[in-house]
């Protein structure tokens, strides 16, 4: 069975066709970083514009170095949402006259799912495992039960925790995107100089926040010496990511816990987005992971970013069980993975984002 | 020659298939919003009641705008998969000729023909067609009450902003015709201009930058040049 994936949700244009074997035949991701950098984030009518501009020239590369012809495919995935709704309708166009014009069926796969199933392209694990999934857009644990079938144990109830990365960075004048800019500086940096709260360590449940954190540090660079002593930056990035791993470690902790009294099968603890790249967050997860017998795992980072190896793979899943979606399919802003999950937070006045 | 034709770039969808002065299937609908769902299914219908395969279809056409960016990027994104996939060939066609074409014969004798564009913003965009319907002036970005920079002598106004220059215009009347373009006539133009080597190419007619704001200050409404316009 081969898919074609294609993933235009947030600043990366990507195609890849993939099989059933959990084999990337061809693939070719475009990062719009670039174009985003002089504003410090995401500009959704830049993304849209760019993702319209490149589409259909990286699709035609994807199947050309997966040496196929669009006879050759089973089905047409691409990213339904969430996210930046004009690159969604994008990809979700494309992909919609991909499969009308080739006779395929055609999936508008959840973007969250894309990553929730990762692991078995990657790993061949069975369900159910906890997933860690953080991202510039999303910062949530998930029971993965099957396909289609998630319950969120926790999530933000504000930033997600890439977005304070790249806020922290931008404060600290240390460039975007901030996770890698915070990363490195912290290397340099005193961890006993500056001390930052733990954003809910201890409290019930296993929700995240990282507002009150932005904020504290926020406070902490305005109390410093401007523009910030590269040895402040260092120490500054050092006491902000340690607070986050340190409250991150809490709350996986507890959904670890949660996840297998109440899915005692479970055998793994998975990591997906942008945020998997810091290696003191890795750190962490490999030690709770051994405290609470979860076995860690990390898919390679190119597939714990945004990618559409991971779209193509969730089309396979969902194809597998006779699953497919209407010409008429409408992209959307927002999808909660877990219909189910508790109105409070992140809901906004809009409902709940993912 | 089989013209397949696509419109998401106003107020309106639609989809037909033509050939040779005859519409074959043909489905439209007016919408402020949606077009991300209506447009394919659109196309699955003209195709099925044509009773004809993508590999019939002889040219690809679909409005380029200018027009609303999310609709201008619906009917190019989806005209370009369906071009990549079918290995159609694919012509670009301008909002308001499409519009223009749709203004009847008695209606512009002796009477220029003015379209207005809706762009959501103070200016619309306007262009200015002879009763034949030959451009007199590029698409540009004017304000309602500066239409008459354009347009000073009789003229019949279509298009979806119609209603906001005719105030503005003495001499002017209002085309009956409906105020988006209809694909079984972006269909005709685009064989014609196509059998011309007139065709544009499938890209948006953006005509005016993303509205950014970068700290401190405001980005934007860079172009609008009266020479971005065919």
């Amino acid at each position: 069975m081969l898919v074609l994936g294609i993933e235009s949700s947030c600043d990366e244009t990507a195609a890849a066709v993939v099989n059933d074997r959990r084999e990337i035949l061809g693939e070719v991701v475009l990062s719009q970083l670039d174009e985003h950098r002089p504003f410090g984030g995401v500009v959704p009518e830049i993304a849209a514009r760019s993702h319209l501009a490149h589409l259909d020239r990286l699709v035609a590369e994807a199947m050309r170095r997966a040496g196929l012809g669009f006879a050759d495919l089973d089905g047409v995935a691409a990213t339904g949402g969430p996210g930046l709704i004009g690159g969604v309708i994008v990809g979700v166009m494309t992909g919609k006259a991909i499969a009308l014009a080739s006779g395929k069926p055609f999936l508008a796969v959840n973007h969250l799912e894309g990553h929730a199933l990762t692991p078995r392209l990657t790993h061949d694990i069975g369900f159910p495992y906890l997933l860690l999934l953080a991202s510039g857009g999303h910062c949530q644990l998930l029971a993965v039960e099957g396909v289609g079938r998630y319950t969120r144990l926790g999530t933000t109830i504000d930033d997600a925790a890439g977005e304070a990365f790249d806020k922290v960075a931008k404060m600290a004048g240390l460039g975007y995107p901030g996770g890698p800019a915070v990363e490195k500086a912290a290397a340099g940096g005193d961890p006993a100089r500056f001390a930052l709260p733990r954003p809910m360590k201890g409290k019930p449940g296993c929700d995240f926040s990282f507002s009150g954190l932005k904020n504290a540090a926020r406070l902490l660079i305005e109390s410093l010496p401007q523009p910030l002593a590269e040895q402040d930056q260092a120490d500054v990035a050092r006491a902000f990511q340690d607070a986050v791993a340190d409250s991150m470690a809490d709350r996986v902790r507890r959904g670890a816990r949660e996840m297998k009294s109440r899915w005692p099968a479970a055998r793994h603890l998975v990591v997906a987005g942008g945020v998997a790249a810091n290696a003191a967050l890795r750190q962490v997860l490999l030690r709770i992971g051994n405290e609470t017998g979860l076995e860690f795992l990390a898919p390679p980072l190119k597939l714990c970013t945004d990618n559409a190896a991971m779209i193509a793979w969730a089309g396979i899943e969902r194809l597998r069980l006779g699953q497919s979606d209407d010409l008429s399919f409408a992209p959307r802003p927002r999808w909660p993975l877990d219909p189910n999950a508790r109105k409070g937070a992140p809901n906004t006045w809009k409902g709940a984002k993912a | 020659m089989i013209v397949l034709a696509m419109d998401s770039s106003t107020s309106a969808c639609s989809a037909a298939l033509w050939a040779e002065g005859k519409v074959l299937a043909r489905r439209l609908s007016p919408m402020a919003r949606g077009q991300s769902e209506a447009l394919m299914p659109m196309v699955a219908e003209v195709m099925a009641e044509a009773g004809l395969s993508f590999a019939d279809v002889g040219l690809l056409a679909v409005t380029v705008g200018p027009g609303a960016f999310t609709g201008l990027r619906i009917g190019l994104a989806a005209a370009r998969g369906l071009a990549l996939a079918g290995g159609l060939k694919l012509a670009g066609v301008a909002t308001p000729a499409a519009v223009a074409l749709g203004v009847p014969e008695g209606e512009r004798q002796g009477r220029n023909v003015l379209v207005a564009i809706d762009s959501r913003r103070d200016e619309l965009w306007l262009q200015l067609f002879d009763s034949a319907l030959k451009p007199l002036s590029p698409i540009r970005a004017l304000r309602p009450e500066q239409a008459g920079e354009l347009a000073a002598g009789p003229v019949v106004v279509a298009g979806d902003a119609a209603a906001l220059v005719l105030p503005h215009l003495p001499h002017a009347a209002a085309s009956a015709a409906p105020g988006h373009p209809d694909a079984a006539l972006v269909a005709e133009l685009a064989a014609e201009q196509w059998s011309r080597g007139e065709s544009l190419p499938p890209e948006p007619l953006y005509l005016r930058d993303a509205d950014v704001t970068l700290p401190g200050k405001t980005v934007s409404e860079k172009t609008v040049s009266e020479k971005t316009g065919p």
